[in-house]
């Protein structure tokens, strides 16, 4: 019955791709993992070994065919960096200070709105009804399309469209009763990561532009942190979730209100959860192309506008400026990343992708 | 403890006696008032901001994608006009824009289109008899419409000999590129699991390209992918192909843009499924090993069924991201030539761009759906299936 | 015994089979860490050796080396006549039952069980009833299709269980198999583990920090410390004569009661008492043992030293007395009925002849009693 054969195989075969110790790999299995990781290591350094160098080269090292080892094939010269942060700091400082300010006040916000968000969801029951939410959007709807449509004062129409909505909420929501549960609220909050920018950016621009607000810091940050607070709620869902509640039912019998329970208890003790979480965010947050591009003209312009802006119409593309913005850019996120490094219990992403 | 009259006098400071004498502070007031109505509080602020962010905005979106909206003094027109521009992006005009340029058939377009029809239908005669529900089956033919639609779209156009429009650009970068980028994830992920000498090292190296904005990584593999100046170009003249230029030719100009997604996005798969790997209990191994199995059948039998939920949900997340890519085609190709790696997501910003409101709202629209159609499917359709299986 | 003729026939078979193995000299080091140190065990074909010792000192640490899923720094393990020092575990031919049961979560009973006949390519037929007939002997055969979280933690120790027997390999190896179960589930299971290693007369080795396991079950006990043997005998030679101070503290629940002191005028003053020894020099520190069930409490005077009573607890069958001398706290067992007062002065009797002497230094038990008075 025994149908191990006991015998270990022999040939080149078994000597390459079986462990000639206990715990060690096969000579064969190694030499492929190594040689796959090392390729892809250098098919990642590569580019960042050339945006590097780049940023060391002068125009004519750049435009007349590549040169590969700085001090070997060309001089390198601080020429951009020089550029960028001594002849037009002003310009560089001002996105720079804008992308720290515009991230972190995002991300800040998100992970606070958002976290509060999903610790109410992980504990308190809710039973939001269904019509409600749908009168809520067909006054919506119905008044947009006033404003639009007829040009009718937007001050107006919010103030008739809530008379309206509470009116209706009255008078058919309180009869017709369609529970949500938790679950809906969730599913709901963390779908809107679905959406595209490019679906929502032109009525957010619109927005901002009527109450004149384009340009300015707090339309990017309040735009970045409801992009990203689908992933804070989402995360942080779980990470609640998976502490256990005694903690804070041991802080409600001593008499702490919710609020500090969530503050004294509930938030230390998710310090790994909140460190991947606005690490992640932030690194979304400090990347992002699209909607600074819409929201800001020239005030509030972050970095990735700033590397965008180094494609300077006739002048052809400043390689060597862009490079240098690339890397000032890739520095923050690097501190960030090793900062928040001791929190990151590598199971946190984990958790929340399990399901 | 217990004074005469009886009543518990607590001499611990801040405590509240139990009748009220005195009135307590306005802070404390305030306090009591704030926890009283905590659960609005929790959640209040992120449903309006989702609702002024998102919901608005939806709305808003598509009010405009009915209409066509002109700027005027001070402000904008819009005038209603119906399913005009999706009609024009489906039917119209821009149909070769958005769906593709359409011919005939060839014998291999009916071919594919006969065989996708075919496969489409026998899945739902399949569902309808052996299960039945008014929801399921709704859901189900929403699912068998889209994905009939988009198969026969291909059939005319790509195996057809035509070229195919945004959305065709759209899927090609979200499957091909997530599968590449899934496949390669999983097995970097697999290999740096491994018993190896610089895990962390391959660790922190293969993270590196996920801090880099995406704008950066299209200048950067524009720089790579330079026939004439780039660091390849020596090779690309060796092979004699000096003149060469890949953005000119559509393959090969999707194919770049699908590198350089790929070199961003594979980090992300990496480091969870990473995670998920090393979060195998090592008993497990341990005792597929005692028990016999070769290296490929503790992977086979027992690793890869402890990630594979983990594994479906992160590629549902980077397909709903894929759906969104538009900086790198932007940036790399400026969708080119042609239209030939423009995303549906460029496509609404070049309308945009022109002050097309109506498009670009019409074209988001429709992104949007698609993008609904095939996550909810893929999410209903294969998820929960597998986790039901789990 | 089971009666039926085909179970008879094959236990037979698989008795003659089993496998001598011998751990030779076997050391592990991690790093600078000593985690076992030169360890000698021949283990008899058929014989269920246990492995005993506190948590830390190595044992989970030999078994994995001997089920090859460790390296051996140096020494070798032997099957039968096969060394299989350097051999993957895969070519061991041996079965191990994990302290988390290590069932995989995502195949079902069924499945579990097969896992190690699939993976050699059996084919499903015979995997089949080869599956049903190990469930049926652990009493699984009945909840073949679920899932491993929906069992409780006794099934799913008996399907590790049938997994490891359904392979009929030439040794078992089991790392605290019991220590996830109930206290009352774990006495039976005990029994079941006991029966099923005598039917099917595999060699076993098992592992476990629980000395009453380790009496129950085995046929010979090894009883280990900071990665070292100490002993190594029947459950009663290791109870009745141990080698060591750290075994004599180890085996026995209560465990035995200790008094320190130095030895003067050939005794050992214990208090105003003196007890006599022989063998002894003076000024050695010696520590004199026995057990609690081999003394009693007295009259105060009429014993070989006085004490002071702490607690009196009554357990049902007998009641546990709890005394204190100096800094020493010493249990006596006495009948159930026994009556006395709290911080009562008693007097302590013990029988010399199964008294233990070690010397307080190295442990080591001195060849040297009790002398009556
Ligand atoms: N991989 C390892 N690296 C370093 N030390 C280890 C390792 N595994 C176990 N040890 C140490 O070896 C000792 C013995 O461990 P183990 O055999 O697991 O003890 P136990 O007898 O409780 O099963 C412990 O002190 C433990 O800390
Ligand atoms: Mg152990």
């Amino acid at each position: 019955m025994s149908n191990v054969s006991n015998v270990p195989p022999r040939g080149l075969f078994a000597r390459l791709f079986e462990p000639p110790r206990i715990g060690a790999m096969a000579p064969g299995a190694k030499f492929i993992v190594y040689t796959l990781l090392l390729a892809w290591s250098a098919f990642v350094l590569f580019p960042i070994y050339w945006l590097l160098i780049t940023s060391v080269k002068s125009a004519a090292d750049v435009n007349g065919g590549p040169v590969y080892i700085p001090f070997v094939d060309f001089i390198p010269s601080l020429h951009a960096w020089r550029e960028l942060f001594v002849v037009d700091y002003a310009d560089t400082l001002r996105a720079y200070v804008n992308s720290i300010i515009i991230s972190l006040a995002a991300t800040a916000l998100a992970v606070l709105i958002g976290s509060m968000a999903a610790y109410a969801l992980a504990r308190i029951r809710y039973q939001p009804n269904l019509i409600t939410i749908l009168l809520f959007v067909l006054v919506m709807a119905a008044a947009l399309f006033a404003i639009g449509s007829y040009g009718v004062d937007w001050r107006l129409v919010l103030v008739v469209g809530v008379g309206i909505f509470y009116f209706l909420s009255k008078a058919v929501a309180s009869r017709v009763h369609v529970p949500l549960a938790n679950g809906d609220i969730l599913f709901w909050m963390i779908s809107q990561r679905i959406l595209a920018p490019i679906v929502v950016v032109v009525p957010i621009y619109m927005m901002f532009q009527s109450v004149r607000m384009l340009d300015t810091h707090l339309a990017i940050i309040l735009t970045y942190a409801v992009v990203n607070l689908p992933i804070v709620i989402w995360l942080m869902y779980d990470f609640f979730n998976s502490i256990p509640k005694d903690l804070e039912e041991s802080a409600q019998l001593d008499g702490a209100t919710m609020i500090m329970t969530f503050r004294e208890i509930v938030l230390p003790l998710s310090r790994a959860g909140l460190a991947a979480t606005t690490l992640l965010v932030m690194i979304l947050c400090w990347n992002e192309y699209l909607l600074a591009l819409f929201l800001s003209t020239a005030k509030a312009q972050t970095m990735p506008i700033l590397v965008a802006a180094m494609n300077a119409g006739e002048r052809g593309i400043l390689w060597w400026s862009m490079s240098v913005v690339i890397i000032v850019m890739i520095i923050p996120v690097v501190f960030m990343a090793i900062v928040l490094q001791r929190y990151i219990s590598k199971g946190v992403l984990l958790g929340a992708v399990k399901g | 403890m217990t004074s005469t009259t009886g009543r518990v006098v607590n001499s611990q400071p801040g405590y509240l006696p139990a009748d009220n004498s005195q009135p307590p502070s306005r802070r404390f007031r305030f306090n009591e008032w704030l926890d009283g109505h905590a659960r609005q509080l929790f959640i209040t602020p992120a449903v309006v901001m989702i609702l002024i962010f998102s919901i608005f905005p939806l709305v808003a979106s598509l009010i405009i994608a009915f209409s066509r909206v002109r700027l005027k003094a001070g402000g904008y027109q819009v005038r209603f006009v119906g399913f005009q521009n999706f009609s024009k992006q489906i039917f119209g005009s821009e149909q070769f824009h958005f769906l593709g340029t359409f011919t005939s058939l060839t014998f291999l377009g009916w071919a594919v289109a006969l065989s996708a029809t075919g496969a489409i239908l026998w899945w739902m005669f399949r569902y309808i008899t052996t299960g039945f529900s008014v929801v399921g089956f709704i859901g189900r033919l929403i699912t068998a419409l889209v994905i009939l639609g988009i198969s026969w779209m291909f059939a005319a156009t790509f195996f057809s000999g035509n070229p195919f429009g945004t959305l065709g650009v759209t899927l090609f970068y979200v499957f091909i590129g997530c599968a590449i980028q899934f496949i390669i994830g999983l097995a970097l992920a697999f290999l740096c699991s491994q018993p190896i000498r610089g895990r962390n090292f391959f660790r922190v190296v293969f993270f590196i390209p996920m801090m880099i904005t995406p704008i950066g990584v299209g200048y950067l593999f524009r720089m790579m992918a330079d026939t004439t100046k780039g660091p390849f170009s020596p090779a690309w003249q060796w092979f004699g192909l000096n003149d060469f230029a890949w953005a000119a030719n559509p393959w090969t100009a999707r194919l770049f843009i699908i590198i350089g997604d790929s070199w961003q996005w594979i980090p992300f798969i990496f480091i969870i499924l990473l995670a998920a790997f090393e979060n195998i209990p090592r008993d497990y191994v341990e005792a597929g090993q005692v028990d016999g199995a070769s290296n490929w059948q503790i992977f086979r039998e027992i690793s890869w069924p402890q990630v594979m939920p983990v594994a479906v949900t992160v590629m549902l997340i980077r397909v709903i991201e894929g759906f969104k890519i538009v900086d790198l085609p932007n940036i790399m190709t400026s969708g080119g030539p042609g239209i030939a790696t423009e995303s549906m997501s460029l496509h609404s910003l070049f309308a945009w761009r022109s002050l097309d409101l109506g498009q670009s709202a019409a074209i988001a629209y429709l992104l949007l759906f698609v993008t609904v159609v095939i996550c909810v499917s893929f999410f209903n359709l294969i998820v929960v299936n597998r986790m039901r299986r789990i | 015994m089971n009666t039926d003729m085909t179970s008879a026939s094959e236990t037979d078979t698989l008795a003659s089979d089993a496998k001598r193995l011998s751990i030779r000299k076997m050391n592990k080091h991690y790093g600078e860490f000593h985690a076992v140190k030169d360890l000698d065990i021949e283990v008899e074909p058929g014989e269920f050796l246990v492995l005993l010792g506190p948590s830390g000192c190595g044992k989970s640490t030999a078994l994995r080396m001997i089920a090859g899923l460790e390296e051996i720094t140096s020494g070798e393990v032997i099957m039968g006549d096969r060394d299989v020092t350097h051999v993957l575990p895969k070519y061991r031919d041996i079965a191990m039952v994990f302290q988390s049961y290590a069932l995989y979560p995502h195949k079902t009973v069924a499945e579990n069980i097969g896992f190690p006949l699939k993976v050699t390519g059996v084919p499903e037929e015979q995997r089949n009833k080869a599956v049903f007939d190990a469930a049926a002997q652990v009493q699984m055969e009945t909840l073949l299709e679920r899932f491993p979280r929906e069992l409780s933690g006794g099934q799913r120790q008996r399907v590790a269980l049938a997994r490891a027997i359904i392979r009929r390999p030439s040794a078992f190896l089991m790392d605290e198999p019991l220590s996830n179960l109930d206290a009352k589930l774990r006495g039976f299971m005990r029994a079941e583990l006991k029966h099923m290693q005598h039917e099917l007369g595999v060699t076993t080795i098992y592992v476990t920090h629980d000395q009453i396991e380790a009496m129950t079950l085995a046929h010979r006990v090894a009883i280990m410390k900071d990665g070292e043997l100490q002993q190594l005998g029947t459950p009663a030679e290791v109870y009745t004569n141990p080698v060591n101070l750290f075994v004599a503290g180890f085996m026995g629940s209560p465990p035995m009661n200790f008094l320190e002191g130095n030895v003067s005028e050939s005794g050992l003053q214990v208090g105003n008492d003196k007890i006599p020894l022989d063998g002894v020099e003076d000024g050695m520190a010696i520590t004199l043992g026995f057990r609690p069930e081999d003394a009693s409490v007295v009259e105060a005077g009429q014993g070989r030293f006085d004490a002071m009573v702490y607690t009196a607890e009554m357990t049902g069958d007998l009641t546990l007395v709890t005394v204190k001398h100096g800094s020493s706290i010493l249990t006596i067992k006495m009948p159930k009925d026994f009556m006395v007062d709290y911080n009562q002065n008693v007097g302590i009797q013990f029988d010399s002849e199964l008294s233990y002497l070690f010397s307080t230094g190295d442990g080591a038990r001195l060849k040297a009693n009790v002398v009556d008075s």
